[in-house]
């Protein structure tokens, strides 16, 4: 492995934001791809940094930082790629249903998931039905999440769904929804591809719906 | 009468000096004036507004003379009634007063005979309430748990008519809304006899929640609005986790909280001076492995000590917490961590100690802890009660009686006093052959013995004759609002 991603690779496990940009642009000086770029120097970090997280050695701040690192790697080399061009593992929308403002879970897997190759369309929170099948047609994601921490709200990830299948996108996009109430007999009941007790676990499931576990 | 004498009639114990209290008041006064919050209630930010706060969109700051004019007019000291008018039941809120109850809105439930999790039922929120009733140590009623086999927008409807059925302890009410609000309000107004009567001696309080940090969701202030017209004493609590919604320092939740409780206060002053509140919040940490809201840390327990000086400081009462656990079943955790948050808020001295029952972080509401936790508030209390140093308790005419060698046992002093020990009810003394042909039980056997009994045996008192058909008729009433 070259030098230049190796200090890339550890400056996402110690979530130095400071120099990512810097060694980015050197990777890219000395001839190498913005592939070879993550999948060399982004992604081993990254899955270091999952390892130890689930062995209890990093925690969910540091785990974010790095995740921040790897996405401050990510704004240099995507300008590079040509039109169409992704080296994302995959596109996803998330949202906040209707009528919930609880937001942190969310946010949380949309970071995790960042950091774990994805592109993420964050929509915010309160986002209706049609504001989530608008999304869908326009950013033609792979997957979409939903959250909620509301029994009341959650019934909204039902609605969502239901309004997905008219539009006649659900067979587009996987669906997944979490949130501290949603449970696996619900997410089955309304017909989602799954859900998640945690947010490592929900990056875990969302590679796995991609074919990546 | 001695000269400089003090004497400390009750165990001591306090987190803040004054001085520190006094800095986090004017940093807290500072995050509503300088920083603001997101009120997401147009007839809120509307009052606000109108009483000098500046209003930018949803943001709105509020100066601090609206917060200081707002905690003028709450009262520290104020009763809240149980429905029967049974003395013993009534809840009089001031210094020095800690009462201990469950918390609101788990989705799920150890069955009280299987011991198995399931979703929460409507029959949960009347056995809840019974066993409230029926044990000493707690003091008002909270329902631990959302009914989920009603309709949906009715969950609470019929968790406050079950509850108000069973127990005649004052209730801690919890609604999705403003309507489901005033279903609850008007069968609490049927038992008390009239508005009037109810402003008078209001049987229940209304719990409403903001969000951290630092917003206010529509719903939670039509709740307050609603609870502030119609003189229902009210709780407004932010549930912000260190590290996550809130600062990971401690003075730094405390003020957040804080500024988001009192935001809910000065709206409700406006619309009701004088009307009760109780400042509120569950702070504990963000456990950095799970990303849980820890309810079994001892941050919570210093963290909530810290938040009741700081209520007390500028003179509100406080809901604060404890009985509560993480574990997922009623073992040596949830006894552990039940009975050292218990301990705690006993000493600290907040004024109304919720969430005793939560299992699970929150997400689970058990019967079978609530009456562990009844033990654990009793040694509590005991402790909390300290002695007295008097010629008669420093007894040294006794001692002089006795002399070297001899015994206490027949002495008329320790007859007067010996009841004064607290007596265990579910904590095993016995010598152990007694308890080895008694079955080896252990502490959660017995527990569950004692809720067994409960539920079997007990008759809480009824509601006033005529009362449970106007509930009928609001249920009815409700059933069809919602079919419409």
């Amino acid at each position: 492995m070259s030098e230049v991603l190796e200090k890339i690779s550890k400056a996402v496990i110690e979530g130095d934001e400071d120099t990512i940009a810097g060694l980015t642009k050197t990777a890219l000086g000395e001839g190498l791809s913005a592939k070879e770029i993550l999948d060399g120097g982004l992604m081993p970090g990254m899955d270091y940094v999952g390892a130890e997280f689930k062995a209890g050695r990093m925690f969910v701040p540091e785990v974010l930082l790095s995740a921040r690192t790897m996405k401050g790697s990510m704004k240099v080399l995507e300008p590079l790629l040509a039109a169409g061009e992704s080296i994302a593992v995959g596109k996803a929308i998330m949202g906040t249903v209707e009528g919930d403002l609880h937001d942190i879970g969310k946010n949380l897997v949309a970071m995790m998931m960042e950091g774990a190759g994805f592109q993420v369309i964050d929509l915010g929170v309160d986002v209706t039905p049609d504001a989530f099948v608008e999304s869908v047609k326009k950013e033609k994601p792979d997957l979409v999440g939903m959250s909620a921490l509301l029994t009341t709200t959650m019934r909204n990830m039902g609605r969502t769904l239901d309004a997905l299948k008219e539009a006649g996108l659900r067979d587009q996009v996987k669906v997944i929804v979490g949130g501290a109430p949603v449970t696996a007999d619900f997410a089955k009941q309304i017909g989602a591809d799954g859900t998640a007790s945690s947010a490592p676990a929900a990056v875990d499931l969302a590679k796995g719906l991609m074919g990546l576990a | 009468m001695r000269v400089n004498y003090q004497t400390n009639a009750s165990t001591q114990f306090r987190v803040l000096s004054d001085d520190q209290l006094e800095e986090m008041f004017h940093a807290v006064l500072r995050v509503l004036e300088e920083i603001g919050l997101d009120v997401h209630n147009e007839e809120a930010r509307h009052i606000l507004g109108e009483n000098g706060a500046r209003v930018e969109d949803l943001r709105v700051h509020i100066p601090a003379y609206m917060v200081k004019q707002a905690l003028s007019t709450a009262p520290r000291s104020f009763t809240v009634w149980a429905r029967d008018g049974d003395p013993k039941k009534h809840l009089h809120i001031g210094p020095g007063r800690p009462y201990y109850g469950p918390g609101p809105t788990c989705p799920n439930f150890l069955d009280p005979t299987t011991g198995q999790r399931r979703p929460y039922l409507r029959q949960d929120a009347s056995a809840v309430a019974r066993v409230c009733d029926a044990l000493p140590n707690i003091d008002f009623c909270e329902s631990l748990g959302t009914v989920s086999d009603v309709h949906p927008s009715l969950g609470a409807t019929y968790e406050f008519a079950e509850m108000f059925a069973n127990t005649s302890k004052p209730i801690v009410a919890w609604s999705y809304d403003w309507q489901d609000g005033e279903d609850i309000h008007k069968m609490a107004v049927a038992a008390a006899g009239g508005q009037r009567a109810f402003e008078k001696r209001p049987n229940y309080v209304h719990y409403c929640e903001p969000l951290s940090p630092l917003v206010s969701n529509e719903e939670a202030l039509n709740k307050l609005i609603f609870a502030a017209r119609h003189r229902v004493p009210l709780i407004f609590t932010p549930c912000p986790s260190a590290g996550g919604t809130a600062p990971a320092t401690f003075a730094g939740i405390l003020i957040q909280a804080a500024a988001e409780s009192w935001m809910g206060l000065v709206v409700s002053q406006l619309i009701r001076p004088g009307l009760p509140f109780f400042m509120g919040g569950v702070v504990s940490v963000m456990d950095m492995r799970t990303t849980i809201l820890a309810y079994g840390a001892p941050e919570l327990s210093l963290l909530q000590a810290g938040l009741t000086d700081l209520a007390h400081y500028v003179g509100l009462p406080l809901w604060t917490t404890g009985g509560c656990t993480d574990a997922k079943v009623i073992d040596q955790q949830a006894a552990l961590e039940g009975a050292l948050s218990v301990l705690f808020a006993g000493f600290s001295g907040g004024d109304l100690c919720h969430d005793v029952g939560y299992i699970e972080g929150g997400m689970t509401g058990s019967l079978q802890q609530l009456v562990m936790m009844n033990e654990a508030i009793g040694l509590t209390r005991r402790i909390r009660q300290g002695f007295e140093v008097t010629p008669e308790t420093l007894a040294v005419d006794v001692i002089h009686d006795v002399g070297p060698g001899g015994h206490f046992l027949g002495e008329k002093h320790t007859l007067r006093h010996f009841k004064e020990f607290w007596l265990p009810e579910l904590m095993d003394r016995r010598k152990v052959d007694d308890w080895e042909a008694a079955g080896c039980k252990t502490l959660g056997d017995r527990v569950q013995e004692k809720l067994t009994e409960i539920l079997e045996t007990y008759q809480p008192p009824k509601l006033p004759e005529g009362v449970p058909a106007q509930i009928e008729q609001i249920l009815a009433a409700a059933e069809e609002r919602v079919a419409g």
